[in-house]
């Protein structure tokens, strides 16, 4: 096991070289998160469609269905609520496109070094410091870098991001400011 | 055999060899950080490779919602099982190590 010892590796200042510095996100006032009450609905008619959708509209699915819409509804309702959001549609199309490029180079390599004799893998743990606002973009970005090549979330820490590496020699810092511009995009964020 | 039965018989096959290979990846590599990057990302384009295939010979545009419905929940649902399954080796290997 030559992995990369997480618990030795925190605070190792010499693997976190000084950042590019690509993106700032102006810290702009997010729109206010909807009340609760409207939360709840929304939650309800959406999860609602979607079942729908899933069971050709069967009544009888909803023995299932509906509880499970309402578990889930009351579950979001009572959680905190999550600065609001809005996404830019021309971001959101550039966003998907490249995210299917990325999520398919990400398969090939991790399935190469899985199938190839010799297993070259040379794992390890980064941090990187979270720089989009909370809420929406935060979350988008943590679960977009696991289906990166190479990279996975594996902790948020405060305002970092602790990410297990297949191959610690990859550019982390330069791939994840290119993901953190194009989320920046996605949610019509202020860039400078 | 049609022609666009031919190229969804392609997809499915090649859905499935991404299948085969995350599956070595989770036998093969070292740890179980390793191994999430295997299920998460191989099995991700293998299902995704599935549906496509799936898609093209289904019946419905019905059909083709939920196929692809059902391809989105799996990868959102995967990408935050491994961080959360992630999470949880690494405040184990804290808590063994004090």
């Amino acid at each position: 096991m030559k992995t990369t010892d997480p618990a030795t590796d925190r605070g190792l200042g010499a693997d976190t070289p000084s950042l590019p510095a690509a993106l700032t996100v102006i810290p702009e006032p997010a729109p206010p998160a909807p009340p609760r009450w409207r939360r709840f609905l929304v939650a309800v008619l959406v999860l609602a469609l979607v079942w729908a959708v899933l069971t050709e509209f069967q009544p009888d699915a909803w023995v299932f269905g509906g509880p499970a819409v309402i578990a889930g509804s009351v579950l979001l309702a009572l959680l905190p609520a999550s600065p609001g959001w809005r996404l830019s549609p021309g971001g959101a199309l550039a966003f998907a496109l490249w995210f299917a490029v990325q999520s398919v180079r990400g398969a090939v390599d991790v399935a190469w070094r899985a199938v190839l004799p010799a297993l070259p893998l040379r794992p390890g743990f980064r941090h990187h410091p979270l720089r989009l606002p909370h809420g929406a973009p935060r979350v988008m970005f943590v679960n977009t870098i696991t289906l990166l090549p190479g990279t996975l979330s594996a902790e948020i820490a405060g305002d970092e991001v602790i990410v297990h590496m297949l191959d610690t020699r990859a550019d982390l810092d330069a791939d994840l400011a290119a993901l953190e511009a194009r989320i920046a995009a996605l949610f019509a964020l202020p860039q400078s | 055999m049609t022609p666009l039965e031919l190229i969804a018989g392609a997809l499915i096959a090649l859905g499935a060899v991404f299948f085969i290979a995350g599956t070595v990846g989770v036998l093969r590599f070292p740890d179980i950080f390793c191994r999430l990057h295997a299920l998460t990302k191989a099995d991700g384009l293998g299902l995704g490779l599935v549906a496509l295939g799936v898609g093209l010979l289904a019946a419905s545009p019905g059909a083709v919602v939920r196929i692809a419905l059902v391809w989105f929940f799996v990868v959102v649902a995967s990408a935050t099982c491994s961080h959360l399954i992630a999470r949880h080796a690494l405040e184990r290997a804290r808590r063994e190590r004090s």
